[in-house]
Formats: structure tokens, C-alpha cells, sequence
């Protein structure tokens, strides 16, 4: 699922490594939603949002607008 | 793959676990081979040789289990899609050896090879296996 997440990471100046001990995630996970490798669960992409207070349809591109 | 320094708690579990149960599996088969349980070939102690065999397995499952459930959502359905890759695949190998060996004359192929048939193919495609989507 395309999104914004390596801009809002990068924005942010942090790593991947970062951005997922935020999340609770893994440096891994947060790579594979980078490179589209994953859709997040609607759990994860809200936490996403929340982290970068913003909506989640202006992190994740939404598929079926 | 990450360190050992770098891995979070959930992997080194699973990594401690692994070697464990492996260790375990690999002694019973090398003892084997060397002879060791011979003697008790067709008795009912090899009977309880196989379920120390089965039972270092049967640890290995749940090692994998219990990471799938204290990993992240990413992990979680790598490890179940590369999981059903493998083991779709080693049942697939392995039931056509059978007939092939019932049918056409191959050679006969013990039935524990399955289980380090379906890790080996389990690490082979691991590297190709990288999105948890289509």
C-alpha cells in the first residue's frame, strides 16, 4: 500500500529503528511498510497516524477512493 | 539478519529455543547413526526412541508459535506465510516420492526426512519470501 511513512519518518529525523521502539514494532516491520512490502492492520496504521498526528488516509493512500 | 546485540527479546527467545530443541534432534539422529540404538531395533523401547525423536519437533513448533505471538503483526504473518510455503512444499515432495517409490522404483526415502526437508526448503525460500501481500 503506498504511503508516506519514509517522508514523515525522515521529517521527523529519525530512524527506522526509532520510528518502531515508537510503535512497538519491529526496525523490520517498519521497513517492509516503508517499501510496500506490508499492509499495516487498521490497528497499526491508526497508531501511525496518531504518532504523526495526522489522518490515516493522509499517511496510507486509500486503494478504493 | 539481525546480531545478536541488535535482536529484540522476542528473536533471542526464539533463537535460544531453536538451538535447544535442535541440539536435542541432532544428538538422537547422530547416536542413531552411529549404531546406538541398535539393539532395540524392532522392540518396544524404538518405539519411545521415535517419540524422543518427535519430541524436540513437536518443542520446535511451539518455539516457532510462541515468536509468531510475541513478534510484531509484520513477523507474525511473514513467519505463517513462509510456514505454508515450505511445509505445502515438503508435502508435495514428499507424497510424490512415495509413489514414485511405489510406482516408479526410486529409492526408498525414510519418513523423518521430512521434517529438516521442510526447514531446508523453509531457509530456501525464506530469501524470496519478503512481503506478507501477494
Amino acid at each position: 500500500m503506498k504511503n508516506s511513512l519514509r517522508e514523515l519518518r525522515t521529517g521527523k529525523g529519525w530512524t527506522q529503528e526509532q520510528l518502531g521502539q515508537a510503535l512497538g514494532v519491529s526496525r523490520q516491520a517498519v521497513n517492509a511498510l516503508e517499501t510496500e512490502k506490508h499492509d499495516p492492520s487498521l490497528d497499526l496504521a491508526y497508531r501511525i497516524a496518531a504518532l504523526f498526528e495526522r489522518a490515516v488516509e493522509d499517511v496510507f493512500d486509500n486503494p478504493h477512493a | 539478519m539481525a546480531s545478536w546485540k541488535t535482536m529484540d527479546p522476542a528473536h533471542k527467545r526464539y533463537v535460544i529455543r531453536t538451538n535447544m530443541f535442535m541440539t536435542g534432534y541432532v544428538l538422537v539422529n547422530v547416536a542413531a547413526i552411529f549404531g546406538a540404538f541398535d539393539e532395540i531395533i524392532g522392540k518396544a523401547a524404538g518405539v519411545v526412541l521415535g517419540l524422543c525423536v518427535a519430541a524436540p519437533i513437536a518443542g520446535q513448533l511451539w518455539a516457532t508459535l510462541s515468536l509468531m505471538n510475541e513478534a510484531d503483526e509484520f513477523v507474525r504473518a511473514l513467519t505463517a506465510k513462509r510456514f505454508v510455503i515450505a511445509s505445502g512444499l515438503a508435502m508435495a515432495l514428499f507424497s510424490g516420492w512415495g509413489f514414485a517409490e511405489s510406482y516408479g522404483g526410486a529409492w526408498h526415502a525414510p519418513g523423518w526426512l521430512i521434517y529438516p526437508l521442510f526447514w531446508g526448503l523453509f531457509g530456501l525460500i525464506s530469501p524470496f519470501v519478503k512481503s506478507t501481500g501477494r
